[in-house]
């Protein structure tokens, strides 16, 4: 490993430069509510709920018989049959059979990497309409039958005379006969990823109060934006839910510090992470419509913002350099840099609540002199965010976090927010989205009102 | 080693037929009462030549203990490779020590060059360095693995046993503890992973390597042999370690690992492995410790370096 290697991360050694390229806009999105696992979207599929969240958005934007340039989604928890999922999401639509499609998958990434690859085709001319999605259900999750029984029944598919197939169904076990359900945890670690941020809390001395905090400024903010309409046209019900339905308007600080820790018990350092202040498994899908200027106004529809850029990031959470959750604090000052932007010059920043303590962790990494000396490659911290402009209509803390439909949610969300307030001392509002990702990852985009 | 007598086995011997005929050696000395102690180990190397791996065995190897199935034997796949004419050695009936019951303390390999799982293989094997331990007697059992078709050394091990309550003559035990042991002043870090070891670790692990031994198998066999409940293989939980420390290694490599307190079966695992960095910012080593999450009680700690 040469010296130059020390600090990949880090944002000087980044030498990608943005080019000119026509503008990929967001027209809008369209998502169902968020339901809790196992409660109103049990029974639904992926397949159902993505379809439902694509009916949406065509019958909001007239998009019945349209031949859209290309359409990308997504599931985390997929079964092997999905492995055309949104292509089917599109035959199952009104959307023309002539739609092409595909999957994409990068974890809870999943659905903001959808708009950035779209967007990207978009801007190249490769296309002048997508629809980027993603849709998960922890109800719904694949179960896979034991490591033994698969092999089994793989060699007895192998199998030619019946009597090797004898042979070979006699090593069944009763144990093999055991369910293998999807889990939480990372391949590499065995630990959870609720313990990986439990252990990246502790290490960056967030407080439970400042937790709780984060979650109920979450479900205040949502619930406003809900009484104010402002996702009238953002979702559409589903199965009887109008509204996601882990929202607890009234929930209060007082309520979430009674909540016992639920991560990190035995890992040392003091628990601090609630059911309350973490994600609860959840079910849902979002979608968004993606085109180029000339598309948009040539189907007189409405132009919200721009995709300005995206950047990708990784980090070795193996054996504990950071943490499994703190990608994006690298990818965003490398963003931020390639087109010399402070967060002076963002107006929104929507950073995914994976969990509370991972939002705070990274904030406080980038106002760390030390860290954004050592490890980000500049001369002091970052920055620091103004809490006034975080997550200001609420986030995956009161609305649930299914999976992949985290990034649409977002996106429309944000783009909506910038098409409002328009334009800041003379230039389009902008908006920071940071997602976190299982793996170790992180993906962000900086959106501009259009 | 000059002075050793060689002996050349025709095949891999059958563990399962050694572990038999100790347990036959250990009723017949306790009826007898001889215990077979001498104080000299026997001037012998067991050899087995043109060894080669099990392609459909080593996948399976590779598998349980996490490591992706290459091509490239795994250091702890050697060791196993490797055991049965270890066993041997400590089978005779000139060995001083009884073989059941006795306990691995620490293992060192030195993994020169990469082995192919195609390449045909020389296994040589002796005791050596009998002495004393405040709890009984423990032992060296070398094993070298090279190139049938070049002779080089491509793998060496050094396993040390203990065998518990046994004092021969002439070997004096030490007055103060010695190795690594002593967790007293242990305080676990944060770990890097968690394992969660069910009750067919050990059956899982004996299917692959070959060591049925009875501590291993079932809560029933291992209290057969005074133990509490069966406990997991430590080449299983080291070489589980040695894939975690994943492919930042280079080919030449040192592995070791020191055992301390017995993983009881089932069991949460708690592991760190700390990356200590070179003067340039490279890879030096990675040192690993596990641990009990409840208790704190040190399981193995050991170290993955290069070989110079």
């Amino acid at each position: 490993m040469a010296a130059s290697d020390l600090n990949p991360n880090a944002s000087r050694e980044h030498t990608a430069r943005p080019t000119a390229n026509r503008a990929a806009v967001i027209v809008g999105g369209n998502r169902i509510p968020f339901a809790r696992t196992g409660g109103a979207y049990a029974k639904s599929s992926n397949q159902d709920m993505l379809t439902a969240s694509l009916e949406g958005l065509i019958a909001r934007f007239g998009l019945q018989d349209e031949r859209i340039g290309e359409v990308a989604a997504g599931a985390v928890l997929k079964h092997s049959r999905d492995f055309n999922l949104t292509r089917e999401a599109v035959l199952g639509s009104a959307l023309s059979p002539e739609t092409p499609a595909y999957d994409l998958q990068q974890a809870c990434a999943t659905g903001l990497e959808t708009v950035l690859g779209l967007a990207n085709k978009i801007k190249l001319g490769q296309i002048d309409s997508a629809i980027a999605g993603g849709v998960d259900s922890a109800s719904d999750a694949p179960i896979a039958v034991s490591e033994g029984l698969r092999e089994i029944l793989l060699d007895l598919n192998r199998a030619k005379t019946p009597v090797q197939k004898v042979k070979i169904l006699s090593r069944i076990r009763p144990k093999d006969l055991a369910p293998d359900a999807p889990n939480t945890g990372e391949p590499r670690t065995g630990l959870s990823m609720g313990e990986h941020q439990a252990l990246t809390t502790a290490q960056w001395k967030i407080t439970r109060e400042a937790q709780d905090e984060l979650a109920f400024n979450s479900h205040r903010n949502l619930a406003a934006a809900y009484e104010r309409g402002f996702f009238d046209d953002l979702i559409t019900p589903y199965r009887g839910l109008n509204r996601d339905s882990n929202l607890r308007p009234d929930t209060t600080l007082e309520k979430l510090s009674t909540l016992k820790p639920v991560f990190g018990r035995n890992l040392g350092a003091e628990a601090t992470m609630t059911a309350g202040n973490s994600t609860p498994l959840t079910d849902g899908a979002s979608t968004v419509l993606l085109a180029s200027t000339e598309w948009a106004d040539t189907h007189g529809l409405p132009k919200l913002a721009t995709v300005l850029d995206g950047e990708a990031a990784a980090v070795d959470f193996v054996h504990g350099k950071d943490g499994l959750l703190m990608a994006p604090v690298f990818a965003v000052p490398r963003l931020l840099a390639r087109h010399g932007l402070t967060f002076e010059d963002i107006d929104f920043f929507e950073i995914h609540e994976a969990f509370a303590g991972t939002v705070l962790s990274t904030l406080a990494a980038w106002e760390d002199e030390e860290f954004g000396r050592t490890r980000l490659g500049l001369d002091g911290a970052l920055g620091k965010v103004d809490r006034a402009k975080l997550n200001v209509n609420g986030s995956s803390l009161a609305a649930g976090h299914p999976f992949a439909a985290t990034g649409g949610r977002i996106v429309a969300s944000l783009a909506k927010m910038l098409h409002e307030k328009g334009t800041v001392n003379g230039r389009p509002a902008r908006g920071l989205i940071s997602v976190c990702a299982a793996g170790g990852q992180g993906v962000v985009a900086i959106l501009e009102a259009a | 080693m000059s002075t050793l007598q060689p002996v050349l086995l025709g095949e891999l011997p059958s563990l399962s037929k050694l572990y038999v005929n100790a347990a036959a050696t250990a009723a017949r000395r306790r009826v007898l009462g001889a215990a077979g102690g001498t104080g000299q180990l026997p001037a012998v190397s067991h050899e087995v030549r043109n060894v080669h791996a099990d392609v459909g065995n080593l996948t399976a190897y590779q598998h349980l203990v996490g490591e992706t199935a290459s091509d490239t034997l795994p250091a702890g796949y050697v060791h196993a490779l490797a055991f049965p004419i270890s066993m041997s050695v400590m089978n005779r009936d000139d060995f001083p020590l009884p073989l059941l019951g006795m306990i691995h303390l620490k293992n060192k390999v030195e993994q020169r060059v990469p082995i192919v799982f195609s390449e045909s293989l020389d296994i040589l094997s002796w005791a050596e360095n009998l002495s004393g331990h405040r709890a009984g007697t423990q032992v060296d059992i070398v094993a070298e693995v090279r190139s049938h078709s070049t002779g080089e050394l491509l793998w060496r091990g050094v396993s040390t046993y203990l065998a518990k309550g046994s004092f021969l003559p002439g070997i004096d035990k030490p007055g103060a503890p010695n190795g690594a042991a002593g967790t007293g002043d242990f305080s676990p870090p944060n770990p890097t992973a968690l394992w969660q070891l069910g009750l067919d670790t050990g059956r899982n692990y004996a299917t692959v390597s070959g060591d049925f031994n009875p501590i291993h198998l079932s809560v029933l066999s291992a209290k057969a042999l005074g133990l509490r409940g069966s406990i997991a293989h430590g080449m299983y939980l080291a070489s589980r370690a040695l894939a975690d420390v994943g492919a930042v290694k280079p080919d030449s490599f040192a592995w070791e690992v020191a055992f301390e307190a017995p993983v009881f079966l089932p069991a949460r695992v708690a592991l760190d492995i700390t990356t200590v960095p070179s003067e340039s910012g490279g890879w030096e080593r990675s040192d690993y410790v596990a641990w009990n999450p409840r208790s704190g009680r040190r399981h193995f700690t050991g170290t993955v370096s290069a070989l110079a």
